[in-house]
């Protein structure tokens, strides 16, 4: 009897539990967790820098409030660190980001508008397709000799339009099959011609300068050789640069460490030469957790945060050493996609069932779709709220963003009437048939282990399932699921990210144009060749071609914003959100004006150490 | 003569099996599903030509077997290739070799200086107050995961500042005077050696102890000690002798573990050991240091064996004379 009486009671405790769990999975806050985003530190950014002479030199002068010199700054990256300190072999972002540091560009991203300034270059002209560039002069290299049209024209003609090293930028400005050219005016002049008027390539020239009389022995021993060639263990002495700092030491999984230039061309306001900072340190952390520790630790000076730890940081703020700035809305952009293929693979098979095929190409099966997703409840619980609901193909920091197309709420009578247009209906269990009495259900994708994505997942096919569909919701590891969507094509429905330029739209080419690699709604693969495009996709195509070639920003704007709306209209992709960036910054560094286009330490030369002065 | 000629036959036997570990890990890393190129597929902004070329580059265009021969040859002659980055993988490894031996060399030699003592103090005490101590300390010390002692320990240093976080050397390491570098790596690498130490010492302490107990039971001891030998010889003449064959077997897998060992609490302390590069090498499919990787292991493996058997042979006559 005592048995049965406690086999009773566990029975019971153990259905209690298994009840809280099914109830557990998504947590439904009331209240938001904590108010970040209205409340913003006012940034009011210093007057833009000016060219100024003095002795023959043509300094940059900042105009930001002068400061002191001297101190350290500490950031992070995440990962293994570098692969390379060699600016035109770099594959990953953490090595472009050093090299960045390394070696200034002809022109550069003004990090509060947005719009092309001069940073080695002292002005520029653009002429239809002639780019002509003046250089600054009595600027050195790190050894003492002078920087020169000749080290333009070799970078560019030797390096880049050659195809040495990593492709990707010349491969981005190949007109029709054709390279742009570069000449040299007088030392200090050069002139670039496009083939054709191509607005991109304008910002392709932020890409760096590299000394000719380093570089050009490395270039002349061949592309293996180059490969090698300023690696992570070239002796830091060696490095020939032109920007704020330079290398000093690279510890392998520790740090990096840059000490400042002495020559550097920018001046403050007293024409005293900047950076400030005396050393610039990036430690290298292996993942977030322990990157929020080192900060908390203080052996850390700036962190990005994400999630939960906004919310704390926010709290801590108040009393501790350093602020919480909102940088906005990033450049990433999550989406839910259905595949549109209508073609047959190899064997004859069709990548997607033909009764799928006619939900997905249908118009306002997807427009339906799209009004059954709750995306403020989606920023409210995944994004802690730190996130803004997206309906636009380009990032909401774009300064391309079209801000005629409105967002709007998850509105499921809307959805069942689209629905019910196309013959859909439900049945008395309000299930979801076609007009074909098929019952609607299908597969939902995403890459395993992308925790956010995977909480999207589970609220999306809630949502679907409030429409009477049956989802399958499988997470999948993520090169499973690119093979999916580049080669095998055989999902339904995924979500992904994408990251995008914010300054430049052709750089989403690839995903727009209807033979572009990552053209994941409707991809077409090498052997399908016949034209079954959508007329929107053609349209699509035209817009891509013709925007490019556009010179004028408000002509180009004009043809961007058409896609986007074509994309607004179409929903080929149901944009869901995109996350805010956060960051927490010490007290003790002054002139830190963080932008969403230039992040946290754009000015990186002009910010300082004031111990002094709290917030 | 003998033991030169044992050696080589030995030498020979392990060259078929490290063929057979580098064909298995070869094939299996290649034939998983993971795409090096998987992150650069779904980037806009890379074009197919990069695509093609970078397929190219890495060899990933031609079938497994001919990838696999080439890396063979190459790894015979010594040259172990270079990484998906295009940095030779021998440069890596010596980057981070000697930052693990550092660290395994400590924790080794603490606990078989502490361990094999505190084994015997626990066998001689057998059933005392201090012996059943010993057993509840090392049983805490053997049922705690080492990854997360390590994190317990590093909200601490948090907490309390007294310790870093993680890594081996502070910012400005190579300003310090000499003995300033000893202490800022001792600093460093207190809490890592601590968390090795504490798991690997409840293991030996327990192992030394039963072999010792073991061996007091047995026959001989006794004779011994019925012989009016005094308990200083029985024990450390006699039983000690015998107690110890096993331990040399276990030093040889601890000599395996020399550069693998201590993976997990490298990656939780951030210290820029072998274990976190190895990791990342992993995750992305770079076959190569994978491959060199693996096969230090192997060898290390092999070789610890061979020199806990050459041990054996000096320290146990039986087995010399067979």
């Amino acid at each position: 009897m005592k048995r049965i009486i406690f086999g009773l009671i566990i029975l019971f405790l153990l259905i209690w539990g298994l009840k809280s769990c099914l109830h557990a999975d998504i947590p439904e806050t009331e209240q938001p967790p904590v108010s970040v985003i209205d409340e913003t530190h006012q940034i009011i950014p210093p007057p833009p820098q000016k060219n100024v002479t003095i002795d023959g030199v043509d300094y940059l002068q900042s105009q930001a409030p002068v400061g002191k010199f001297g101190g350290t700054f500490i950031a992070s990256t995440i990962g293994e660190g570098p692969k390379t300190f060699n600016p035109f072999n770099s594959r990953d972002n953490i090595s472009s980001l050093m090299s960045d540091i390394m070696y200034d560009g002809l022109l550069t991203t003004n990090p509060y508008t947005g719009e092309v300034i001069p940073k080695l270059a002292k002005s520029f002209e653009v002429n239809g397709s002639e780019y002509i560039i003046e250089l600054r002069r009595g600027l050195k290299w790190s050894d003492g000799k002078p920087i020169t049209a000749d080290d333009v024209v070799f970078t560019w003609r030797d390096i880049v339009f050659a195809g040495v090293g990593n492709t990707s930028v010349r491969d981005s400005i190949v007109i029709d099959g054709e390279l742009p050219t570069v000449a040299k005016i007088d030392d200090y002049t050069v002139k670039f011609t496009t083939p054709k008027p191509f607005a991109p390539f304008l910002r392709m020239l932020s890409n760096p300068i590299a000394p000719k009389h380093v570089f050009e022995a490395a270039v002349k021993k061949g592309n293996a050789y180059f490969d090698t060639f300023l690696s992570t263990n070239a002796d830091p002495k060696t490095f020939v640069t032109s920007g704020a700092f330079r290398i000093q030491e690279y510890i392998p999984a520790q740090r990096v460490t840059f000490v400042r230039n002495p020559d550097y061309y920018v001046i403050n306001t007293k024409d005293e030469k900047l950076p400030y900072l005396d050393k610039l340190v990036y430690l290298i952390v292996g993942d977030l957790n322990n990157e929020v520790l080192k900060f908390e630790a203080k052996e850390l000076d700036i962190i990005g945060l994400q999630g939960a730890n906004v919310a704390r940081f926010k709290t801590l703020e108040p009393h501790s050493d350093f602020t919480v700035y909102n940088l906005g809305p990033n450049t990433g952009t999550m989406y839910l996609t259905m595949n549109l293929n209508n073609r047959k693979n190899e064997d004859g098979k069709f990548y997607v069932e033909p009764k799928k095929q006619i939900w997905f190409r249908n118009r306002n099966f997807r427009r339906a779709v799209d009004y059954a997703i709750d995306r403020d409840n989606m920023v409210f619980n995944i994004a802690n709220g730190l996130g803004e609901p997206l309906f636009t193909a380009e990032s909401l920091n774009s300064i391309f963003l079209n801000k005629n197309l409105k967002p709007y709420h998850k509105d499921l009578a809307k959805s069942r009437e689209l629905l019910k247009q196309e013959g859909f209906y439900w049945d008395k269990k309000d299930r979801l048939f076609d007009k074909y009495n098929n019952r609607v259900e299908f597969d939902l994708y995403t890459n395993a282990g992308n925790t956010e994505r995977e909480a999207i997942g589970v609220m999306v096919k809630q949502d679907l399932e409030d429409l009477g569909m049956k989802v399958n919701f499988k997470p999948v590891e993520f090169n499973s699921l690119v093979n999916k969507l580049a080669n095998t094509l055989d999902w339904d429905m995924v979500i992904m990210g994408l990251t995008g330029s914010p300054l430049e739209p052709n750089s989403g080419k690839n995903v727009w144009h209807s033979r572009g690699t990552l053209h994941m709604f409707n991809q077409r693969l090498e052997k399908d060749k016949k034209d079954d495009r959508f007329d929107w996709e053609k349209r699509l195509d035209e817009i891509y071609d013709k925007g490019a070639l556009a010179i004028d920003f408000n002509e180009r704007k004009k043809y961007y914003d058409e896609y986007q709306q074509i994309a607004y209209d179409e929903k080929p992709f149901i944009y869901i959100y995109s996350p805010i960036v956060i960051t927490a910054i010490r007290d003790k560094f002054k002139n830190v004006f963080p932008t969403t286009l230039g992040g946290a330490t754009h000015n990186i030369e002009e910010i300082y150490i004031d111990k002094e002065g709290r917030k | 003569m003998q033991i030169l000629l044992y050696i080589l036959k030995r030498i020979l036997q392990t060259i078929p099996l490290l063929i057979i570990v580098s064909i298995v890990s070869f094939f299996i890393i290649r034939l998983s599903p993971v795409d090096p190129l998987a992150e650069l597929r779904l980037n806009p902004s890379v074009s197919k030509e990069t695509l093609q070329r970078e397929t190219e580059r890495l060899g990933l265009d031609k079938p497994i077997i001919v990838q696999y021969g080439k890396w063979a040859k190459s790894f015979i002659k010594g040259d172990l290739g270079v990484t998906s980055s295009g940095e030779l993988v021998s440069a890596k490894l010596k980057e981070r070799i000697p930052n693990t031996l550092l660290l395994t060399v400590i924790v080794i030699f603490l606990t078989w200086v502490v361990g094999v003592p505190l084994g015997v103090a626990a066998a001689l005490n057998w059933k005392t107050p201090f012996d059943r101590m010993m057993t509840i300390l090392t049983s805490i010390g053997m049922a705690i995961p080492s990854f997360f002692f390590a994190v317990l320990l590093l909200i601490f240093a948090v907490k309390t500042g007294w310790f870093p976080v993680g890594g081996l050397t502070c910012t400005n390491f190579n300003e310090l005077s000499f003995g300033g570098k000893v202490l800022d790596l001792a600093h460093h690498l207190f809490l890592p050696v601590l968390v090795l130490f504490t798991i690997s010492l409840a293991g030996l302490q327990r192992q030394m102890r039963a072999n010792l107990l073991d061996v007091l039971d047995s026959d001989y001891v006794k004779f011994a000690r019925a012989k009016g030998l005094s308990e200083f010889k029985v024990i450390y003449k006699h039983a000690l002798r015998n107690a110890i064959n096993p331990m040399i077997t276990l030093l040889g897998f601890e000599f395996a573990g020399l550069l693998s060992g201590a993976a997990l609490t490298e990656y939780v302390f951030q210290y820029p050991g072998l274990g976190r590069l190895i990791l990342e090498a992993v995750l992305k499919s770079d076959i190569n240091l994978v491959m060199a990787s693996l096969m230090m292991g192997a060898i290390m493996l092999v070789l610890g064996n061979l020199i806990a058997d050459i041990l054996l042979i000096i320290t146990d006559p039986r087995i010399r004379d067979k």
